[in-house]
């Protein structure tokens, strides 16, 4: 009964979306699958698009917290569909004008205070970006998650008071991903995720990510801090802080190239 | 004949056993001789048997000599001081203060000391990135521990200011891993870019100016090491208040446990003065038996080697000699059974039989050993020269060898040899001897 009330709780949200949709969802509830593919690559997809849009123009700010120090470091961010992207560091002094280009798969650092492009090699994909948790690989692998993953919707329902989904992403076998299983939570009213959660090929959780301050931005709700946490260590961890972000802003596909890179100090 | 005669007879017997014995070995001596080629050709086995068994001693004690001064004097020295979470896990931030290496160096005048530090980065030339590991020592005082700075495949060492760059940052000289090298194509003069992320968590970055590529100190420095002065690495790192590693030198070999003893126990004093932080973990004195248990294990075997080979080698040899007495013993038959016949007691011609192989042993000792010391020679001098094939020379679980392998002949691994020689030919010898004990003086003389 339960699970009936959610599908039809489900088609009544849908209602407000294409009928494609519904149709196609129609025919998997009939053969009684448990979720549709469509709905979930639509998700994903959602997910994926949600701070970057076709292009889009950021100010953040990263707090790291380590057990040795905390630094916050405030950055300027521009991005082009899900392969350009350009951060450059605007505070603390000591860093300002660092910056990452990232163009496909490749990331370039551009250093101020030496004058020097230099490219991330694939063996340091796996270490630190800019001293936060997060990783050079988690850079580039972000942008070919749709295609590194097959996902499907492995619970939906209500937990802790609110309807979400559980998207459960599973690499495919020539996938070259470190990850050996990512869970994301999404709620459904809205499609704003909650938390995504990292496990590593044995199913350990190796790391969480928590999505709060949702603000509404272009008719999207857009999660403004993003907190990654690394499971062991419990006394560390990276949070985003978005200032602002706006959407479609005019950005050409040479804004994002080393001469920019080395030109805007 | 009667039994007081008999008896008699006996009593003489006995009484002549201390004057007989010289002529037995007399006859022994002659013995041998009759049939000089046969008794030439046991000798020469014998003794090429043992001229190998000296040369893979000499050249095992060689090899280990070698390890042992890879393993301390080119980049360990003799004992080294970490904290535990950088012996763990490299741990950045696990560092000794200064304050405790000038208190041991004042506790402890005869040894010598000189501190390093480590972090990773990525290295950048014009052309290539790649990562790398970043090993910072104090020119001045490392010479005193260790050979590492003198151990230069081409440029000129120095870690020093080479330049000032247009905006104003010092350019410091640094010196990389052959292999390493290789790999990013650079050579002396060449510029490298190090990246990194400092103590504080900002993005560590400078600029450096390649001044020489080193010979392979061990197999991860040649593959990926950087190696710049303490004062470079200070300012990339902006790690000020300690140091990571302390290499100490000890003076006599013999006294290394004893000045490890102390060593740990003057840093539990220290720490009472001025205590460490919690995450950094205990500070750990090791000596270059622990930080290289390949090398400790490779000792403790090499011994054994040499026994269980020299073993094998003498058997075979001996069997040589197996062969010649029993050929010698199955000639004189008939010898046997007359001097049988006429009253020889049987033990003294099993001692005769096992005299003349002792004789035949011995001469093959001296034989050997001479020839041996002096091929021995040649070998130490010279060495076995691979340089042509293998110019860096070879590394093997973990440790760099020289191309040039020199033996190293110990007077106790040469005693040993000729003595195990002598044992294993006299226990061979046992079977001819025996055959003669069991003679039928009757039958034989038919």
């Amino acid at each position: 009964m339960l699970i009936k009330y959610n599908k039809i709780n489900q088609l009544q949200q849908a209602s407000s979306r294409n009928t494609v949709y519904i149709f196609s969802f129609l025919f998997f509830y009939i053969i009684s699958l448990p979720a549709s593919a469509i709905e979930v690559d639509a998700l994903i997809q959602h997910i994926d698009e949600l701070w970057r849009g076709n292009t889009s123009r950021a100010n953040m700010t990263m707090t790291v917290k380590t057990r040795r120090y905390q630094r916050t470091m405030t950055m300027e961010a521009w991005s082009r569909g899900s392969e350009y992207s350009l951060v450059v560091i605007r505070q603390p002094i000591k860093d300002k004008g660092i910056a990452t280009l990232k163009v496909k798969e490749n990331i370039w650092n551009y250093l101020p205070k030496i004058n020097r492009v230099t490219k991330v090699p694939s063996s340091m994909m796996s270490g630190s970006w800019m001293g936060s948790h997060f990783t050079n690989d988690d850079l580039v692998k972000e942008s070919t998650f749709k295609d590194d993953y097959t996902s499907n919707i492995s619970f939906e329902g209500t937990r802790e008071g609110k309807k979400i989904y559980e998207i459960t992403s599973i690499p495919k076998a020539d996938a070259a991903v470190v990850w050996g299983k990512v869970v994301t939570i999404m709620e459904q009213k809205n499609l704003s995720p909650l938390y995504a959660l990292y496990y590593d090929e044995e199913g350990v959780l190796i790391r969480t990510m928590t999505f709060d301050q949702p603000r509404k931005i272009d008719k999207r709700i857009v999660p403004m801090r993003l907190t990654l946490q690394p499971e062991d260590k419990p006394e560390e961890s990276t949070i985003f802080i978005y200032k602002d972000i706006e959407f479609e802003v005019p950005l050409k596909e040479g804004f994002f190239s080393l001469q920019n890179l080395q030109r805007r100090k | 004949m009667t039994t007081a005669q008999a008896s008699s007879l006996q009593h003489s017997t006995q009484a002549l056993a201390v004057t007989r014995f010289p002529i037995l070995l007399f006859v022994a001596w002659r013995n041998i001789w009759r049939n000089p080629i046969r008794s030439s050709l046991t000798i020469s086995a014998l003794a090429s048997g043992l001229i190998m068994v000296i040369l893979y001693a000499s050249m095992l004690e060689g090899m280990t000599r070698q390890l042992v001064h890879f393993a301390t004097d080119i980049s360990t020295s003799h004992m080294q001081v970490h904290r535990q979470a950088f012996i763990d896990d490299q741990d950045l931030y696990a560092t000794l203060p200064w304050s405790y290496m000038q208190q041991l160096k004042q506790d402890f005048p005869a040894v010598k000391v000189s501190p390093r530090l480590y972090a990773a980065g990525l290295a950048s030339s014009t052309t290539t990135s790649t990562g790398v590991l970043i090993k910072a020592v104090a020119p001045k005082t490392e010479p005193d521990v260790t050979q590492m700075l003198q151990h230069v495949r081409h440029g000129e060492l120095n870690l020093g200011i080479a330049d000032i760059t247009e905006n104003g940052f010092q350019r410091y000289n640094l010196v990389i891993g052959a292999q390493l090298a290789k790999n990013m194509k650079v050579n002396p003069g060449d510029e490298l870019v190090l990246v990194t992320q400092a103590a504080d968590g900002s993005i560590g970055n400078a600029l450096y100016r390649i001044a020489a590529v080193l010979k392979p100190l061990e197999p991860n420095f040649d593959r990926m090491g950087v190696l710049m002065s303490i004062e470079a690495y200070q300012q990339l790192m902006y790690l000020q208040d300690g140091f990571h590693e302390l290499a100490i030198k000890v003076d006599e070999m013999k006294e290394l446990n004893a000045i490890q003893q102390s060593v740990t126990n003057r840093l539990d004093q220290l720490k009472k003065i001025k205590p460490l932080d919690e995450l950094g973990g205990e500070a750990v004195v090791r000596n270059w038996r622990q930080l290289s248990p390949a090398v400790a294990d490779m000792l403790e075997m090499s011994k054994a080697f040499v026994f269980i080979i020299g073993f094998i080698i003498i058997s075979l040899a001996s069997l040589g000699m197996l062969n010649t007495m029993l050929m010698a013993v199955h000639e004189r038959t008939h010898e046997f059974g007359i001097l049988l016949a006429i009253g020889m007691k049987r033990r003294w011609l099993l001692v005769m039989v096992l005299v003349e192989s002792f004789f035949l042993a011995l001469v093959s000792a001296v034989v050997g050993s001479l020839i041996g010391l002096v091929i021995n020679d040649y070998f130490e001098k010279y060495g076995i020269d691979f340089s042509r094939s293998m110019p860096d020379g070879y590394d093997w679980a973990g440790l760099v060898f020289e191309p040039v392998m020199k033996g190293y002949l110990l007077p106790g691994d040469l005693l040993m040899a000729c003595l195990m020689m002598i044992i294993v030919t006299m226990l061979a010898s046992l079977i001819p001897s025996w055959r003669t004990v069991r003679l039928k003086p009757a039958e034989v003389m038919r």
